[in-house]
């Protein structure tokens, strides 16, 4: 506990970290609270249609009178649901699989790698389109697409640090005792690699979110009637002519979540890898 | 007797260069033994190899008659025979764990309950001139020193017949070095433990060795009883290593 508390202290400690830390605050805020105060997002009201934010709507309303501010904070929640459970998947099954593929070696590690090489030679919409086109819409393909997406990137890294730490004095003295594989994997190989990993994964959060965003304003990701970010920057872009605003709010509310987690990821690189950090 | 170590034409190459070209030795059980050689000579090289860390082109290497074989059942055994003292024992230490948690492991290893372990590793700590409360403390919380001493304690709770100690004196000063040398040889001699040191250090291999042998380039150049190996060497390469040993002389008067 004692830990976190000096890695927050230090994050705070630099302009960037504390950004990143109020940006991601409210955002998280935002995307609890909202839903609770804000009416139903699917509520119809067509005499309120493209209403301007004011008091009984505080970000106005859509092309069908919905309530704008219920709306974006439910597709912020379902955004960061998705972009947590799918980062955290990727991040254990990467992790573990370059563990294994950085200890073991030999044509498994080759094998590995050239998977890990082969999925990221997709540009990621592509193999995003291929797996929808397999396994239709929905939240289930989103995270499974995404999550294959992600796991070469928790992967290789994961796979390098083990290949490094194989060879140091103390997994060498570990082996020399004959203490069990799964005991020196889970006590000394993971809390060695958990560190570059929580970074990987902190900066990958907004690129999840983002992707979210991009499969749904292309019409891949969520279906209507729910509601995220990149289908309430689709339908308002589309009525930009009479309003303006349902597309400012869930951009704004994008921006601010993706930046939030960029900031605070390089300010968490920054305190848990010093070493990576490049010369200003 | 079976000798605690014997290596036959073992050869090991990385790409163009040999870090084992034919050695050949026999280490006899319960006497300490000397390896010397400059830096790259294929000391540490041979350690490991002798432990089952590095594989070899060719050759073969028994630990008290048993060869090396792979698997974990092999390992294990391998482990109650022989343990390695690293040349930089606070790397040979999982820094992020407590000494306490590392003991155990040769608890579950040895399969011992948790009291006798703990028992005995308070015993060895004593011995070792380290106090009880190191084993709470995380391996960036002791000194070098402290951290030779539990990397020392670790591979005697295992219960060796050999232990290899690389460069066991590098990094410290002359007076640790020495209070170092005499629990080394102590412990050798009240456990009838093998000691094999491997050093570039002459000084030591002559002050605590009965035998050693001489590498360079990977080969075994020269062997015998230390005293007569270090008073009269029969190979031009080990005459250099002597005259190379540093020596004070008096500063040439200066004129003012």
């Amino acid at each position: 506990m004692s830990g976190i508390f000096a890695t927050l202290k230090r994050i705070c400690s630099e302009r960037d970290g504390r950004l990143g830390l109020a940006f991601t605050c409210l955002i998280l805020m935002f995307a609890l609270v909202g839903p609770l105060v804000s009416p139903d997002p699917n509520a119809i009201d067509i005499k309120a249609r493209f209403a301007a934010p004011g008091l009984a709507h505080l970000l106005g309303t859509d092309n069908l009178g919905r309530d704008l501010l219920a709306r974006t904070s439910v597709g912020t929640r379902y955004a960061l649901t998705l972009a947590v459970i799918i980062v955290v998947i990727s991040s254990i099954i990467g992790s573990l699989i370059g563990i294994i593929a950085g200890i073991v070696g030999s044509w498994i590690d080759r094998a590995v790698a050239a998977v890990f090489d082969i999925v990221n030679a997709f540009p990621p919409l592509i193999l995003a389109f291929a797996l929808i086109a397999l396994y239709g819409n929905g939240s289930a393909t989103f995270v499974l697409l995404v999550t294959v997406v992600f796991i070469p990137q928790f992967g290789r890294m994961a796979r390098a640090r083990a290949k490094t730490l194989r060879n140091l004095s103390f997994i060498e003295a570990e082996r020399m005792l004959a203490v069990h594989p799964i005991t020196i994997v889970v006590r000394h190989y993971l809390p060695n690699v958990a560190g570059p990993i929580i970074v990987l994964a902190s900066m990958n959060l907004p690129v999840v979110i983002a992707f979210e965003a991009s499969l749904s304003f292309l019409g891949f990701g969520v279906q209507p009637p729910k509601s995220s970010l990149g289908t309430l920057i689709k339908d308002g872009f589309i009525s930009i002519n009479q309003s303006w605003w349902p597309t400012v709010a869930a951009a704004l509310v994008l921006a601010i979540a993706t930046l939030g987690a960029t900031l605070l990821g390089e300010a968490l690189r920054r305190v848990i890898d010093p070493k990576s950090t490049r010369a200003r | 007797m079976t000798d605690a170590i014997s290596i036959s034409n073992a050869e090991l190459r990385f790409g163009e260069t040999a870090a084992l070209d034919g050695v050949s030795l026999t280490i006899p059980q319960g006497t300490c033994f000397g390896i010397v050689g400059e830096s790259g000579s294929g000391k540490t090289t041979l350690m490991r190899a002798v432990l089952g860390l590095q594989k070899l082109d060719q050759g073969e290497i028994c630990v008290l008659g048993n060869p090396l074989v792979p698997g974990r059942a092999a390992l294990k055994q391998r482990a109650s025979f022989i343990q390695p003292i690293f040349q930089d024992p606070a790397a040979s230490l999982s820094p992020r764990s407590r000494i306490s948690t590392m003991m155990n492991e040769v608890g579950t290893v040895l399969r011992e309950p948790h009291a006798a372990l703990f028992e005995r590793l308070g015993v060895i700590l004593n011995r070792l001139g380290l106090p009880q409360s190191v084993i709470e403390k995380y391996p960036h919380e002791i000194s070098g020193g402290q951290a030779r001493r539990v990397a020392i304690a670790r591979a005697l709770l295992m219960k060796p017949s050999i232990l290899i100690a690389d460069e066991p004196t590098a990094g410290l000063d002359v007076s640790v070095q020495g209070d170092l040398l005499n629990l080394l040889q102590d412990i050798r001699q009240s456990d009838n433990i093998t000691l094999v040191i491997i050093s570039h250090n002459l000084a030591i291999v002559r002050l605590i060795a009965e035998n050693a042998v001489v590498m360079r380039s990977g080969k075994v150049v020269e062997g015998g009883e230390v005293g007569s190996l270090f008073k009269s060497p029969r190979e031009a390469y080990t005459c250099e290593l002597l005259a190379a040993w540093p020596s004070v002389t008096r500063a040439p008067a200066l004129n003012r």
